[in-house]
C-alpha cells in the first residue's frame, strides 16, 4: 500500500499544487495515465466545493488530501473543518436539456459520481470527510 | 492552457491547448465574449478543435456551454471536434455530446457546420 497526503487553506489559488501532487503520485506509482483524469476531476470539483461553501464561514477551512492506493484500487479523501456539507445532497442535474435550457451549474458532483466507482460523505467531529474510491484498469 | 484563435473564411478555429479547469475557464470565455461581442459582425461558424485539450472539468463545461449558448443566439453555428477520449467521456457524461455536435476530426466539423441545417 502507497499513501501520501497533504494539506492546504480552502483558496482557489492551491488548486494547481493539488493537482501537481496527484500528478506526481500518478507517475511515481507507474499508474495508467488515461485513468488520471478521473482522479484530477474528482479533486478540482471536490475542492472547489470547499473553497465555495467555506467561504460561508469566518475563517478559511483547511483542506486535508491523502491518496492511498491498494490492490483494489485508488482511494481519494478530501477532509475540510469548514461548515457542515454533504455535496451528495445536492439533485441531480437535468443532462437532456438543451442548449438554450440547460443550467450552467450543478455538473461537478454528478460527474465525481459517474466517474469514481464509490463516493462517500460523512461528517466526523466537525470535519467534512468525502471520500472517493476507484478500480484501475491496465 | 493556451487558446489560440484564427479565422479561417467565415469559420473561426478556436484551439484550447492543456487544461480547461477552474484556473482557465474564465479567460476561455472572454475569449468567446469578444468573438460575440467584439466589433465586427458574428462569425458564421465557430469550431473548438480539442486536439490538444487535455483536461476539462464542470468549470470548464461551464463555459463551453456559455460558448455554445452565445452562439445560438448569434446565429453562429457551434460545433466541437478531434477531443482526446478521456475528454470526450466527460463531454459524453455530462450529456453536452447530445446537445452540441462533437465530431470525430476537423475536417468533418468544417464541412458539417457549413451544411445548412434541417
Amino acid at each position: 500500500m502507497k499513501e501520501q497526503r497533504t494539506s492546504v487553506a480552502a483558496q482557489a489559488t492551491h488548486l494547481r499544487e493539488l493537482t501537481a501532487f496527484l500528478q506526481e503520485f500518478w507517475s511515481s506509482a507507474s499508474l495508467p495515465p488515461a485513468e488520471c483524469l478521473a482522479f484530477e476531476l474528482a479533486l478540482e470539483e471536490i475542492f472547489m466545493n470547499v473553497v465555495m461553501h467555506g467561504s460561508a464561514g469566518a475563517d478559511v477551512p483547511q483542506v486535508d488530501v491523502s491518496l492511498a492506493l491498494t490492490p483494489a484500487g485508488l482511494t481519494l479523501t478530501v477532509e475540510d473543518d469548514g461548515p457542515g456539507f454533504d455535496p451528495l445532497s445536492l439533485p441531480p442535474p437535468d443532462v437532456t436539456a438543451s442548449v438554450a435550457d440547460r443550467p450552467v451549474g450543478g455538473l461537478g458532483v454528478f460527474l465525481v459520481r459517474t466517474m469514481m466507482d464509490t463516493v462517500s460523505y460523512a461528517r466526523i467531529a466537525g470535519r467534512n470527510q468525502l471520500r472517493m474510491s476507484k478500480r484501475l484498469e491496465g | 492552457m493556451n487558446l489560440r484563435i484564427e479565422a479561417m473564411g467565415e469559420i473561426t478555429h478556436v484551439m484550447p491547448e492543456g487544461r480547461l479547469d477552474f484556473d482557465a475557464a474564465p479567460a476561455f470565455q472572454q475569449a468567446f465574449e469578444r468573438l460575440f461581442r467584439g466589433a465586427g459582425p458574428a462569425p458564421a461558424a465557430v469550431i473548438i478543435d480539442g486536439a490538444a485539450l487535455e483536461y476539462v472539468s464542470s468549470a470548464g463545461l461551464r463555459a463551453v456551454l456559455l460558448a455554445a449558448k452565445a452562439a445560438q443566439r448569434s446565429g453562429t453555428a457551434f460545433a466541437l471536434c478531434a477531443l482526446q477520449p478521456s475528454v470526450r467521456e466527460v463531454f459524453e457524461l455530462s450529456g453536452f455530446s447530445q446537445i452540441m455536435p462533437i465530431h470525430p476530426d476537423l475536417e468533418t466539423a468544417r464541412i458539417q457546420v457549413r451544411a445548412p441545417k434541417k
